[in-house]
């Protein structure tokens, strides 16, 4: 059986280096790419980041990678937006001002408020519907960020909790999911969710 | 709930991984490379790397030594501190690796420039260290590099602009290195408002950490080379500091 491939999105943009190792120690073959061609055969894409909202938007533009990005959505490709990745799968952002995003999960990027920063290890609860997910529920995993994607409750599929109103920890809709927290840097918990996720996004 | 933070420090002057005496006297441990994978295994919850002597000599960020660091593929997050310069040093230091970046130097050199960093990691990727110890009741923060000391009060702390940086790191550089050191005063003379606090600098006892985390807005301690003493120092130090406090560490005797 031929190894699965991961299109690594290389747009400049947060530490790719971190999640490329990680889905290789996972046995996966990787491809760290801006090419629309290269990207669009991959199993999955994913969409890395650590960074601010527009400066990632505004190199995705640069590099023609927002249209593609659609159009792969549309065909069905699963895509994983990591941190600030999944953030950028919203409809826009208010980070550093009004930002406009890929639009493919409903939803608006808000800065956290009491307190502002979300920073740390913190378990997260999944829904029990989210089966890829389940494995994990329960887990702590390693967040780091001061904004939130706020989408309709049909599209939270896991949350973390830090002050009394909880805090979208995974969106998604069909095949493209949205993980606030940093899987490649939560150890073991990460490793395993990843590894779910590539495996029920890719099995049919 | 967000638990709290042990996170791993390793010193590094002149490219190799030192034990530091208040930033005075150090000896030689090795290669850096091999501290943080061990301290990546034994379930630390964040990995900073502090190479001490990159702004003095004014070289920027230890490039090299991130590459071969990320090469490791660590699973912890790793906070890179040394030489920063700018938001092009610090985004470098990211995409080799770092997942947050702590400056200290330019604080007194370039304030301004945090928020051009802001602009490209985002705020959260942001850390400030302030180098100080207690006197009269009072911080002095310490340039490390002039041994200039101000005290840290009124006017010198509303210039200090931390609008752009996530949270604040404490170094008591006075007790560095001191097993059981570290001054508990500091976490109380010093409250920003809304930033999480990382204490460093002399943190060794459990009871220690116990007190010090007691503090509501210290999110973390940062212990340097008393992890390095035994093996399963993280794992001890997690277990008897109290139940629930950190994420219980798992240690995997071949790495991820």
């Amino acid at each position: 059986m031929s190894r699965k491939t991961i299109g690594i999105v290389d747009y400049g943009v947060g530490n790719h280096t971190s999640v490329q190792r990680t889905f290789q120690s996972l046995d996966y073959r990787c491809n760290f790419s801006r090419k629309r061609e290269s990207l669009a055969v991959s199993d999955v894409i994913v969409l890395p980041g650590v960074g601010a909202y527009p400066a990632a938007m505004s190199v995705l533009n640069d590099y023609g990678l927002v249209e593609f990005l659609r159009e792969r959505a549309r065909t069905g490709q699963p895509i994983i937006g990591l941190c600030l990745g999944m953030q950028l799968l919203a409809d826009e952002s208010l980070e550093h001002g009004i930002t406009a995003g890929l639009g493919l999960i409903p939803g608006q990027v808000l800065p956290l408020r009491n307190p502002s920063w979300h920073i740390g290890w913190n378990t997260i609860e999944v829904t029990d519907s989210e089966r890829m997910l389940l494995p994990s529920d329960g887990e702590s995993v390693y967040f780091n960020h001061s904004f939130i994607f706020n989408s309709p409750r049909e599209y939270q599929v896991c949350l973390a909790r830090s002050s009394e109103k909880p805090i979208p920890a995974a969106v998604r809709r069909g095949n493209i999911v949205g993980l606030q927290f940093h899987p490649e840097k939560s150890q073991r918990a990460g490793r395993t969710m990843l590894k779910n996720l590539v495996e029920g996004l890719t099995c049919a | 709930m967000l638990k709290k933070r042990l996170i791993g420090v390793v010193t590094v002057r002149q490219g190799w991984a030192v034990q530091s005496f208040e930033y005075q006297r150090y000896l030689p441990l090795g290669r850096p490379e091999a501290l943080i994978e061990n301290l990546d295994r034994w379930g630390a919850d964040e990995i900073l790397v502090q190479c001490i002597d990159r702004s003095a000599i004014q070289e920027g960020p230890n490039l090299k030594l991130l590459k071969r660091i990320g090469a490791l593929g660590l699973s912890t997050p790793l906070i890179y501190g040394g030489g920063i310069r700018d938001a092009e040093d610090a985004v470098k230091a990211v995409s080799m690796g770092a997942d947050r970046i702590l400056v200290d130097s330019m604080l007194w050199d370039v304030p301004q420039k945090l928020q051009d960093i802001s602009r490209e990691l985002g705020t959260q990727a942001l850390i400030a260290n302030l180098t100080v110890r207690v006197h009269e009741n009072a911080l002095l923060w310490r340039n490390y590099r002039s041994y200039q000391e101000i005290s840290l009060k009124g006017d010198v702390l509303a210039d200090i602009n931390l609008e752009w940086v996530s949270e604040v790191m404490l170094t008591d550089w006075l007790h560095e290195g001191i097993p059981g050191g570290f001054d508990p005063r500091i976490p109380e003379l010093y409250k920003p408002a809304d930033k999480p606090i990382l204490v460093f600098g002399g943190l060794s006892e459990c009871s220690q950490i116990r007190h010090i985390l007691a503090h509501s807005n210290v999110a973390a301690a940062c212990v340097g080379n008393f992890l390095n003493y035994k093996e399963h120092a993280v794992q001890e130090i997690k277990r008897d500091t109290g139940e629930g406090l950190f994420r219980p560490a798992e240690y995997l005797q071949g790495g991820y």
